[in-house]
């Protein structure tokens, strides 16, 4: 540490440069990985509000629960803890001011679907429903009337609850027989056994049915399916690994040309029989130094730029995995002085002094 | 008295065939404590290798060098490493100080690797004695060229070594700079009964030193101090 340190003091600038790279590089990182999260929770904010262990879905719905149609007397052929049921459809919902893709959740008030209510109060009548929160942001209102784009009913939010959005759409929840008015209209009465899942709490996921019609889904890879969620999860994950890989080589570029600089003076100091391997752990440290200050660094520019941030750009940051890329990170970078540690070994004192 | 230093039938050749270059013939060498030995000569006449062999930074083709009893040829490079660390102190050029490094760091570092050899006061007498206790703060750039070497020999001396290897110490000094070198060489040498070796082409340097040999080709022959003539007809 010794030399590492002593180094960087008397060539500031040049370590400000490579730390200030690393700054970036990290700040990206972190702000991708606050994106991906972001977007991630757009698309399972309410289902994770569930704390469901499984969802049962038909056989032939492929995961889907828009595509999975179902009666509540298939319940009887669920054998779990506690169930709840589950009707849900698409539609955009407008208070004549503004529009907005929404999704709505048909449940049953008593069962465990049923979100906190922050503000104002849980459905009770026909046609109230509890909306996410996020609605507000996109100017709608507590007791706002929502004309819907697949249906002549009016629908009057009552209460809003947080954090509630399915597959990037802010929810409404309502009544299953709400849910049925907007689903089938005048025929709703006909189709009030109408559902499209089942949603399980229960420490085994297995034997849930036994109906060779049913399948339980794991939440997770339930959530895994919904249209787009994976994708959008490889292609951010797919440039943070890259973003490792460009640091590991910056770092390793910009390290092996100051040791190539060094090398006469690696030279004399191991003829004067310093080890290798002290003059490599000199490096080593230095990457850590180095990486450790522009990590935590970026880490601090990302909370900071994360607070001004409008509202409409998801990034959420999950210090958990923000540390664990800051880690991850800091490691590349000293897989990068592995081209320097190398070079030292390979030096030869003799070159130093001969002549 | 016993040798620090014995070199035994000791043959370095570079490359092999018709390209093949004896860089240095079969030699026998001994020194002892407390000896200032200059060993002057042509350009490519082999001194380099010579000393680079007695270092411990190139094996000879053969033969045996022998430092305090223990046979270098027997040894791996660490032990090596730790021999050089330990025996011997190098003198090289002013531009091998580390750059980033004030003085007195330069010495810590060598405290850092290896532990306490000498006593803090006899560190102190040492930077007094070799007048670079003024300069401990400053950076290798911030020092004249005399100053650098003076330095080089506080580092060759931190460990108190049994043997201090220079080559060509005094190559970039103008010649008042460069007898301070040597006088200090000299004192040290006697001080601290090191064995020293100089390498140089400046034969004016000679008067400073008890022992004299002349390389030719790769042939080492003891010259007496006062063949002051042959002295003078080296080649430069
Ligand atoms: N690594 C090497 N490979 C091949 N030949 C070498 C090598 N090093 C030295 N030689 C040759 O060995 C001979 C002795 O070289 P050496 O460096 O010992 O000379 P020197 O007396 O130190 O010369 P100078 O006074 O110019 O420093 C020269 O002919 C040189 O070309
Ligand atoms: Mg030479």
């Amino acid at each position: 540490m010794f030399l590492a340190w002593q180094e960087i003091k008397k060539n500031k600038l040049r370590f400000t440069l490579i730390t200030g790279i690393l700054m970036l590089v990290s700040f990206l990182v972190f702000f991708l990985s606050g994106l991906a999260t972001g977007l991630a929770d757009l698309n399972r904010e309410a289902v994770d509000k569930w704390e469901a262990s499984a969802i049962i879905l038909t056989e032939e719905s492929d995961k889907s629960l828009y595509q999975s149609f179902m009666s509540t007397d298939q319940l009887k052929d669920v054998e779990a803890e506690k169930t709840a049921v589950l009707g849900q459809l698409n539609a955009i919902a407008t208070n004549g001011d503004n529009k907005k893709n929404i999704s709505l959740f048909g449940i049953n008030k008593e069962e465990f679907l049923l979100p906190n209510v922050t503000e104002g109060k849980a459905f009770e009548k026909a046609n109230e429903v509890v909306a996410d929160d996020s609605l507000k942001d996109e100017g709608f209102d507590l007791g706002d009337t929502l004309s819907l784009s697949s249906s002549d009913q009016q629908l009057t939010i009552v209460g809003f609850t947080e954090q509630a959005r399915f597959n990037a759409a802010p929810v409404l929840y309502a009544s299953l027989e709400t849910f049925h008015l907007v689903k089938f209209g005048e025929v709703a009465d006909q189709k009030k056994d109408q559902i499209n899942g089942i949603v399980v709490q229960d420490d085994s996921i297995s034997n849930l049915t036994q109906n060779e019609e049913l399948k339980a889904i794991e939440i997770e890879s339930f959530i895994e399916s919904l249209p787009g969620y994976t994708e959008q999860k490889l292609t951010l994950n797919f440039m943070i690994y890259f973003l490792f890989g460009i640091s590991s080589i910056i770092v390793a570029f910009f390290l092996y040309v100051l040791t190539v600089q060094k090398i006469s003076m690696f030279g004399v100091m191991k003829a004067q029989g310093i080890s290798s391997s002290y003059l490599s752990r000199s490096v080593v440290a230095q990457t850590f130094i180095l990486s450790f200050i522009g990590t935590v660094i970026g880490f601090a520019l990302t909370l900071i730029s994360g607070a001004f941030l409008p509202a409409a750009i998801p990034v959420s940051f999950d210090l958990t995995s923000m540390m664990l890329y800051g880690i991850i990170l800091i490691i590349v970078a000293m897989v990068g002085a592995v081209f320097s540690v190398l070079t030292i070994v390979r030096i030869d004192p003799l070159k130093a002094i001969g002549g | 008295m016993m040798a620090v230093l014995e070199l035994h039938q000791v043959k370095k050749s570079y490359g092999s065939g018709h390209t093949k270059v004896d860089a240095l013939k079969e030699t026998n060498f001994l020194a002892d404590r407390g000896e200032l030995i200059a060993i002057i000569g042509p350009s490519g006449s082999g001194k380099s290798t010579f000393l680079t062999i007695v270092g411990g930074l190139l094996s000879p083709t053969s033969g045996d060098v022998i430092i305090n009893r223990q046979n270098l040829t027997d040894l791996n490079e660490k032990t090596r490493s730790q021999i050089r660390l330990k025996e011997i102190g190098f003198v090289l050029q002013a531009s091998n100080l580390v750059p980033f490094l004030t003085v007195a760091n330069q010495l810590k570092l060598l405290d850092k690797v290896k532990k306490g050899n000498i006593s803090k006061s006899e560190r102190n007498q040492l930077n007094e004695d070799l007048g670079i206790a003024d300069l401990l703060m400053k950076y290798p750039s911030d020092l004249s060229g005399g100053q650098r070497q003076r330095v080089a020999i506080a580092k060759a001396l931190y460990s108190n070594p049994s043997i201090i290897l220079a080559d060509e110490p005094t190559a970039s000094l103008d010649s008042d700079r460069a007898y301070e070198v040597m006088e200090l060489l000299q004192k040290v040498t006697k001080q601290k009964k090191t064995t020293t070796i100089v390498v140089t082409h400046d034969i004016r340097l000679v008067d400073f030193c008890d022992k004299v040999y002349k390389m030719t080709d790769g042939v080492l022959l003891a010259l007496e101090k006062q063949d002051e003539k042959e002295i003078n007809h080296i080649p430069q």
